[in-house]
Parts: C-alpha cells; structure tokens; sequence
C-alpha cells in the first residue's frame, strides 16, 4: 500500500498547514465567521447526508418516493370529505376546495415534516455526535433539505388539480419562490432553535406534534382567512404562517399577487431569526456530546 | 514544529446527582430537586499542559477516569475545555471509532461515501481512492450489497480501511485497535508504522501497553486529569505497571455484612523459574499465587481469579471450585497453576476474590488487582489460544511416486 499513488508523502505535500486552536465557548462575531467557513468545508457531507436521508426514507418499501405525494394528497382528501361532505367551510373564493385545501397542505406538510424531523435531528444520531466531529447543524439541516424535496415532488400534484379543476395558473405564481424561501429560512432557524433543545430537554420532541397539530387549525389550511371572522383577524395574523400560507395560496391559485407588505415583515422575521438561531446553536453544540 | 499543544487545559462535566433516599419520591418532585440542587462539578482534566513535535508518536497511558478519554475527546473536537487552549497544527483525523455513520440499508460503496465525508474526505477524494479502500478491505464482491449483510469481520475492515486512507496531518488513535481480531490488529499496527515513515504526527491513547510501546516515540501517563509522568514508552510503562502492581486497597469489599472470615491479601504472577512477572506470552507457564488470611473457619470456599479485558469482556476465570476447600484461621496461599497460557495479546485486569460456594457469594473481593500483561508468543489467532500439536502422515499415492511428496509447514503460515 506504500506504493499506492493515492498515499501523499509529506514531502510532496506543500509546507502550508491549517491551525486551528479550541477554546472554551464564547461568542464573538469573528467565532461564528470560523463556524460558517467550517460548515462550507463540510457542504459535501451536507450534500451526501441530505441525499442519504431521502434515499433511507424510501428503501425498502414498494411505494419509493410517492409516499412523498400520498401524505399530503390523502390529507387533502380526508379533510375535503371532512369539511364539504360533513360540515362545510365557507369559502368566498371561486376556487374549487380540494385545490384551496390540496396548496395550503403542500406548505404546511413542508413546514410540519421537517420541523418534526429535525427536532430528533442530534439525539438519534448521539452515535455520530459523541464520536467524530462535524459541524453539528449539518443534521437539522439535512432534514430540512429533505423537506424541500418532498415539496418539490409533491408539487406537480397541485398543478395537475388546478388543471382538472380549471383553475388558470398565472404568472404570478412564480412569487411562490420568494415564500417558500422566506418559509425555509423561517423552518431552518426553527430546526436549528428545537433541536438544541431537544438535546437536554426531551419534552420539546414530544410537544412538538401537539403543538403543530394544534397550530394547523389556528392557522388557514383546512379553511381560507376569509372565514375568519374579522373581529378575531388582527389577533389571528399574529400567527406567523397565518401570513405565509395565505400568500402561498393567492399567488398560486388565486392568481393575484402577494400582500407585500405581510411578505416583507415575514422575511425581516425570518432574516433577524436565522443567526440568532444559529448563535444559540452553536452555543449548545459545544456541550452537546457531554449530555447527550 | 509543534503540531499539537495543550495549554493549561481544564475540563469540568456537571454531574447532577440523585440523593439515595429520594428514589421513592414521585419522579417529577425528583427532578425538581435535581435542578435545585444544582450540579455537582468533577473535573476530568486539570490544568494539563503537553505538546506534541511533528512527526513524534504520543502515547497517553492511564486507568479508566484517568482523563485519557477526555483529551481524546477534546483533539477530537467532539467536546470543548472548559479553560485553556488546545492549539492543532495540521489536518487532524480521529480513528475513535471505525464504521461511524454506517447505515445498515444502504450498499457498501454509498457507506464508503457516507463515511468518508463524515470523517472529513471530499467527495472527489473519495472517488479517487475509492479502489483502494475497497481492495484494502476485500470486500470488492460485496460492495454493493446493503452492509447489513456484511459479517462483523467485513464491517470492521471496511470501516477502517476508509479511516485508513485518511492521510492526515496528525493521527488520534484509541481503544479502536481492540476491536477485530488479531490479524486486524497486525494490519492497523501496519498502517500506523506507515504513517510514521509518512511523518504523520501520531497521538495513541491506548490500555494496549504492548502497542502502545511498540508504536510510540513519547508516553504521557494521566492520573485523575493530571500528568504524572512523561517519558520514553519503556520507563513510563514501567512506572505505570509497577503502580498498579501494588493492590489498590480501595478497591476491595467484603461481600457479606460483617463477614470478615477471609481476606485476600496479595496476588502475584511467577513464571516457571519462580520469578515474579507482570509480563507474559500466549502460550507460557503462568502461575497466579494468591495470598490469603483467614480469622475465622471457613467451610467450603472457592477461589476465583477473574482476568478480564479493559472494556469489561471476561475473558477467563482461574476458579478451585473443583475441589471442596475449608480453611482454617492463619495466613496462606493458592497457587494457580496453567501449563499454556491461552490468553491472547493485551492487558487483562484481574479480580481475585474469595467466596461461599453456597451461591458464589464473596467473602471478600479485590477488583483491579495486579494487571497481567500478555505478550504475543506462540502462534495464536482468534479469540484465545488452545494449545495443540500435530503431526504427518504419508499416504500411498495412485499417481507416480514423485506426487505423493506433500509439503505442510508449521500450523500457521501467517507472520506474527
């Protein structure tokens, strides 16, 4: 193996060495500059986990990837069923419901998988955690990627339920990108915030799907903000998705662009979050192998 | 050129304690005076300071607690100091432990990738060197085959052939090279030495004295977070074996309330001219002299000598509970007698203990008594060595007289 051309000898290799000196956590600007420089060294493992956790998800089982398209699109079914067939929701749009319903589920389900997932994020992979070193928010991080993807897949469903429903796709469906930007900016922060949580609090996993499940009913997926009723609305926009998934739904299906405003406090929310979230959690990452 | 210097480096971990009367408690009242009681503070490391020149093998010795890990842990980047620096000169590669990441669904080449990028390989590297770990390993029919179906055997080569082509700056090794059998060990020793001739800078923590004495330039010995020692392999080994030669009294219980019938006062190991050693070889005379005091008859006693390996895994027993033993009051001694010593390489601690027979319960136990060193010496692979002989025959051949001619060599063939 000495041999082998894959093996550098020191000599060939230039005198230009990397230094690196661990101290005890602080914060300070320049630190978490070193943080982000480390993560980019590290975009391959992002790359190759993120792509490791989509393809686990579906080895091994017959449906693959449309287990992707099955959870939002039976969910969509239930709830249509549920609240036109049962009880009915009062919708002032012209717009049929299942499609109302089908795009909000889209954003939502994005929202409430990968938060979910990458709450757990640390503590099931503790064996990696407590024995090799990698910038830990690649692993939240990573289910956050897988999120989008599952978005990404599950999105042909919608446009192929406005074209059975006639419902005409503009142009200003492309402001769905700045939203579904602003959501993921919002859902990583949020990722990054609840995993380093979890770590020393176990609770936080187990409210968490009670609190997203109640969390979906105060906000307008299974009925539209219009059914509000206006005397309850300024409160109920204090609910950061209240805003999100109403513009998502406007400019995709309704055809009218976004409330700009309610976008841009959104993406100032989102933009002041994410470092303040990440500073938190690097903070914890420095003892997260000591009490995980 | 110092590649890794250690300054003034303290760790503390927060341990917060239960109090033992307070398990009957209801458990959310316990968790709440967990919290108000605060943390109870134990320092793993104190004030350590050490530096390591480039090019140099490190070795760090010590028992369990000692802070060996710690330091591990802390090269490693897996944890901070609480005070001091740690400054590292290079790209460090941590060899803690071999398949980290491994997923069971996926194939032996995605692994490949997995691994290597959560140890620190770009993915083009990964892809240049693929052949190469994949030939290191022997695992060329199966690499693409979900590594649940790899044995144990292929798990760990392959793990470590990935760890193997790390080609770092400086290299942290462990307790990794306990796993695997003893052909494994041979080819990570292997490895290492190439590496050295390299000029990788190494740091080895290791209860492996034998490798670690092989392999090291440099031998630090920690005691509860402190250095207590630095020097050449031999002189700090010595040091280390002699300490632990005296019986930690510490370390003994009586096993029954207010039994003190008998007590274990020294164990010692002689070889067959009498001498005492801590030292042995896979296949020698041993024998274990185990002095006792009785201050009261006892009916019916066993004695065990348990050797067992760092990690906790018993490996043997020496026990007299083939003969029915009754002692009466005043000082004596068991001697152990084993013709071939089965053992294989490493260091095994020992627990000697005198028992009731009735239920094994011990009248008296001494834990981590003398540490026994085991040297390789006969030919021996697996997990212990039987001793065996063998012997030829001719057979008469059908075919012409010059086929009948077949050559055996000695049982094995495998260089030690």
């Amino acid at each position: 193996m000495a041999s082998n051309p894959a093996i550098v000898t020191r000599a060939t290799r230039g005198t230009h060495r990397r230094s690196k000196t661990i101290r005890p956590p602080s914060f300070s600007v320049s630190r978490i500059v070193g943080d982000l420089a480390t993560l980019a060294q590290y975009r391959d493992l992002l790359y190759t986990l993120s792509v490791h956790r989509v393809k686990v998800r579906y080895k091994q089982s017959v449906l693959g990837i449309t287990w992707a398209i099955v959870q939002p699109l039976s969910l969509m079914l239930i709830y249509t069923l549920v609240f036109t067939v049962i009880t009915r929701v009062p919708t002032s749009s012209a717009v049929a419901y299942p499609v109302l319903l089908y795009s909000a589920l889209l954003i939502w389900s994005f929202f409430s998988n990968a938060l979910t997932t990458a709450t757990n994020g640390l503590v099931s992979h503790n064996h990696l955690v407590t024995k090799v070193y990698f910038p830990r928010e690649i692993l939240p991080l990573t289910y956050v990627v897988a999120g989008l993807f599952d978005l990404v897949i599950a999105s042909p469903v919608l446009f192929g339920l406005m074209l059975y429903y006639q419902v005409p796709i503009t142009v200003n469906a492309l402001y769905a990108l700045p939203i579904v930007l602003v959501m993921t900016i919002f859902i990583t922060a949020a990722a990054l915030i609840l995993s380093a949580l979890q770590v020393r609090f176990r609770d936080v996993g187990m409210a968490l799907p009670l609190l997203l499940q109640i969390w979906m009913f105060a906000s307008p997926v299974v009925y539209p903000l219009s059914a509000v009723p206006s005397r309850f609305r300024t409160l109920y926009m204090l609910n950061p998705m209240a805003g999100v998934i109403e513009n998502f739904r406007k400019v995709i299906v309704e055809a009218a662009p976004p409330d700009f405003s309610q976008l841009a406090i959104s993406g100032l929310v989102a933009v002041i979050l994410l470092p303040a979230a990440y500073v938190f959690f690097k903070h914890v990452e420095s003892t997260v192998a000591d009490v995980i | 050129m110092i590649d890794v210097k250690f300054s003034n480096v303290s760790k503390r971990y927060r341990i917060r304690r239960e109090a033992p009367e307070e398990t009957t408690r209801h458990p959310v009242v316990r968790k709440l005076s967990r919290l108000l009681r605060g943390a109870e503070d134990f320092w793993a490391l104190k004030q350590v300071s050490f530096e390591v020149e480039r090019g140099e093998a490190l070795g760090i010795i010590g028992h369990n607690g000692a802070g060996k890990s710690t330091i591990l842990k802390l090269l490693a980047s897996i944890t901070t100091p609480t005070s001091g620096e740690i400054h590292i000169n290079g790209r460090l590669a941590a060899l803690i432990e071999v398949g980290s990441g491994f997923h069971p669904e996926l194939t032996g080449r995605e692994n490949i990738y997995l691994n290597g990028s959560i140890l620190g390989m770009r993915r083009r590297e990964i892809t240049d060197k693929l052949d190469s770990i994949v030939e290191f390993a022997g695992v060329r029919q199966f690499i693409d085959a979900p590594v649940k179906r790899f044995s144990s055997g292929m798990y760990v080569r392959l793990g470590f052939s990935i760890a193997a082509h790390l080609d770092p700056d400086i290299l942290l090794l462990d307790e990794v090279l306990a796993v695997g059998d003893s052909a494994f060990q041979a080819k990570c020793l292997q490895r290492i030495d190439e590496l050295k001739k390299l000029g990788t800078t190494i740091v080895f923590i290791s209860h492996d004295l034998g490798a670690v004495e092989r392999a090291c330039d440099r031998v630090l010995l920690m005691k509860s977070g402190e250095i207590v020692k630095s020097g050449t392999p031999r002189e700090v080994i010595h040091s280390y074996e002699s300490d632990t030669y005296q019986s930690n009294s510490s370390n003994e219980v009586y096993g029954l309330d207010g039994d003190r019938s008998a007590r274990i006062e020294a164990l010692t190991f002689h070889r067959s001219d009498g001498g005492i050693r801590t030292v042995f070889h896979t296949g020698e005379r041993l024998e274990a002299r185990i002095e006792f005091e009785v201050t009261s008859p006892v009916e019916d006693v066993v004695f065990r000598l348990d050797m067992y390996s760092p990690d906790g895994y018993n490996h043997s027993v020496f026990t007299s509970e083939g003969e029915k033993l009754s002692l009466a009051p005043g000082r004596g001694t068991i001697t152990f007698v084993c013709p071939e010593l089965g053992l294989m390489p490493g260091i095994y601690y020992t627990d000697v203990s005198v028992n009731k027979r009735y239920g094994l319960q011990a009248i008296h136990i001494q834990f981590r008594s003398t540490t026994l060193r085991v040297d390789p010496g006969s030919h021996a692979h697996g997990n212990f060595y039987m001793p065996h002989n063998f012997y030829l025959t001719r057979h008469e051949s059908s075919y012409d007289s010059t086929s009948s001619q077949t050559k055996v060599g000695p049982s094995d063939v495998h260089a030690r």
